[in-house]
């Protein structure tokens, strides 16, 4: 007899994966700054995929561990000194070329300093930009996961854009715009005729009403400036 | 190729069933053989205004539960003998709507006439979704007020992701915009949102503006198509969308002012 149906379905997937680089072997440091990581993005660490790139030999199962006690979920590690224990506990290996563009050679790697690593630790958005060349309309919600959000038309009153990274409109911006969704403080709206409803970056956010005396109607550019919203006109 | 297009809004009372009426019937009046189907079950309404109440024997909910065949239930305009009218039931709810059976009937439809156009209710719910569910092309039906403009916006949006064609991947809807109840003197007061104004937030082709018009009621209740009102503006207006739909390049007239008798007078 044979089956009309296949078992397995192939089909290739982007993923948003974050490296978590270690920099210094010691446990206690990485838990602390892992416990502080969490703290501060708790919903961006929870259910996390991550990929473990070592250039220093560590406590691989002891590492796991401490990924998994904060909610991250390590997938593999890079090829390099871990990799062997990393087969020996059935994790993946991957090659530092795969999705990758620019490997870090050994000579470049940055000696065990406690303040870069944060850095190296935060989710980067290395996901190519999500365009959207359709009008958004009212009641339509759009997600760039990891990475820019790029209109080439208009947001109707009553969308919703929101993006990981930068959010980029080409037409008017009449409805909600929100830029680094999951914290990243560094992410700005541009757009080429602001009308918003609502903006919000890394969480703060201003509606219409207290953007009203910003550029309304005007090219605008919002972005966070210690902390605090700022919308302005976008001249060059 | 038959065409089936959905008649839509998602706002109540800005001119659906009028527009699906009186678009029916011009299809009709230059050859092409049409049927026009009221998708708003539990609250009809285009039988009273083609003026067939008195004729409805079985309904949309009929046919789609075997109770009557589709040919019993259609029924033919007195005055276009190529156009059809499939009544909505007055007694049944639109969940008596179901997908697999308005698909059936449809297909029926689509093996007879050339254009189904399907009268959709207001709202954005099950009898709404079906009836632009299996759409080739949609009138977009807009008052010139912002909440008209917004609602319709939010329709544009179902159907470029929640209609056959979207799922299917073969092609969007192709939309128009029907612009009704326009009334050029309120325009230039700023009581109303201008026809570029509209254009410009919807940005889809525009297929014709209606003028508001006193007519469009009087056509209602008489049980006429205002589209064969050729004394009235709307009625005119109506002929120009069906002809520029068919492919006929025409003017957009009634979008000024109507001179009053001074400034004709003085030319003002």
């Amino acid at each position: 007899m044979t089956r009309s149906r296949n078992a397995l379905e192939f089909k290739g997937r982007w993923l948003s994966i974050t490296r978590v680089r270690v920099l210094d072997a010691d446990l206690d440091a990485i838990r602390a700054q892992l416990a502080a990581f969490s703290r501060q993005m708790p919903a961006a660490v929870k259910g996390m995929a991550t990929v473990i790139d070592s250039e220093v030999d560590c406590e691989l199962a002891a590492l796991l561990g401490e990924l998994r006690a904060v909610g991250m979920q390590p997938l593999g590690v890079s090829e390099g000194p871990l990799a062997e224990r990393a087969r020996a506990l059935g994790l993946a290996v991957l090659s530092r070329e795969a999705g990758k563009a620019t490997a870090p050679s050994a000579d470049t790697a940055v000696p065990a300093d406690p303040r870069p690593a944060r850095a190296a630790a935060q989710p980067s958005p290395v996901a190519a930009a999500r365009i959207v060349e359709t009008p958004v309309r009212s009641g339509q919600q759009i997600y760039a996961q990891a990475g820019d959000l790029i209109v080439l038309n208009t947001v109707s009153p009553g969308a919703e854009v929101i993006a990981d990274g930068c959010i980029h409109v080409y037409g008017k911006l009449a409805g909600r715009a929100i830029a680094g969704a999951r914290g990243d403080e560094r992410a700005r709206i541009f757009c080429r005729k602001l009308e918003a409803e609502l903006i919000a970056i890394a969480g703060i956010y201003a509606v219409a009403e207290q953007i009203k005396d910003g550029p309304r109607g005007a090219p605008a550019q919002a972005y966070l400036e210690h902390g605090r919203l700022k919308i302005e006109p976008h001249k060059v | 190729m038959t065409k089936i297009v959905v008649v839509t809004s998602g706002k109540g009372g800005v001119g659906k069933t009028t527009t699906a009426a009186s678009f029916a019937t011009g299809l009709a009046a230059r050859g092409h053989k049409t049927a026009v189907v009221d998708f708003d079950v539990g609250l009809r309404n285009l039988d009273l205004i083609m003026g067939v109440e008195r004729r409805v024997v079985f309904d949309f909910v009929n046919v789609i539960h075997g109770e009557a065949t589709l040919k019993q239930a259609l029924i033919k305009d007195k005055q276009f003998e190529n156009l059809s009218i499939l009544a909505a039931s007055q007694t049944r709810d639109k969940d008596a709507l179901t997908a697999a059976g308005v698909e059936r009937v449809l297909d029926e439809l689509v093996a007879e006439f050339e254009y189904v156009v399907c009268d959709s209710p207001a709202g954005i719910e099950r009898g709404a979704h079906l009836a632009m569910y299996f759409a080739d092309e949609a009138l977009v039906v807009t008052n010139p007020e912002v909440s008209s403009v917004r609602d319709s916006d939010r329709v544009l949006g179902l159907l470029a992701s929640k209609t056959r064609r979207a799922e299917r991947g073969d092609g969007k809807v192709r939309e128009h915009l029907v612009l009704t109840r326009y009334n050029p003197a309120r325009v230039a007061k700023g009581e109303m949102l201008s026809v570029d104004d509209v254009k410009e937030i919807l940005a889809i082709p525009l297929l014709g503006v209606i003028p508001e018009s006193q007519a469009v009621l009087t056509c209602s209740n008489a049980g006429v198509p205002v589209i064969r009102e050729e004394n009235a503006d709307a009625g005119l207006a109506y002929q120009d969308l069906v002809a520029r739909f068919l492919g006929e390049e025409r003017p957009h007239r009634f979008l000024d002012q109507k001179k009053g008798l001074f400034s004709k007078l003085f030319g003002g």
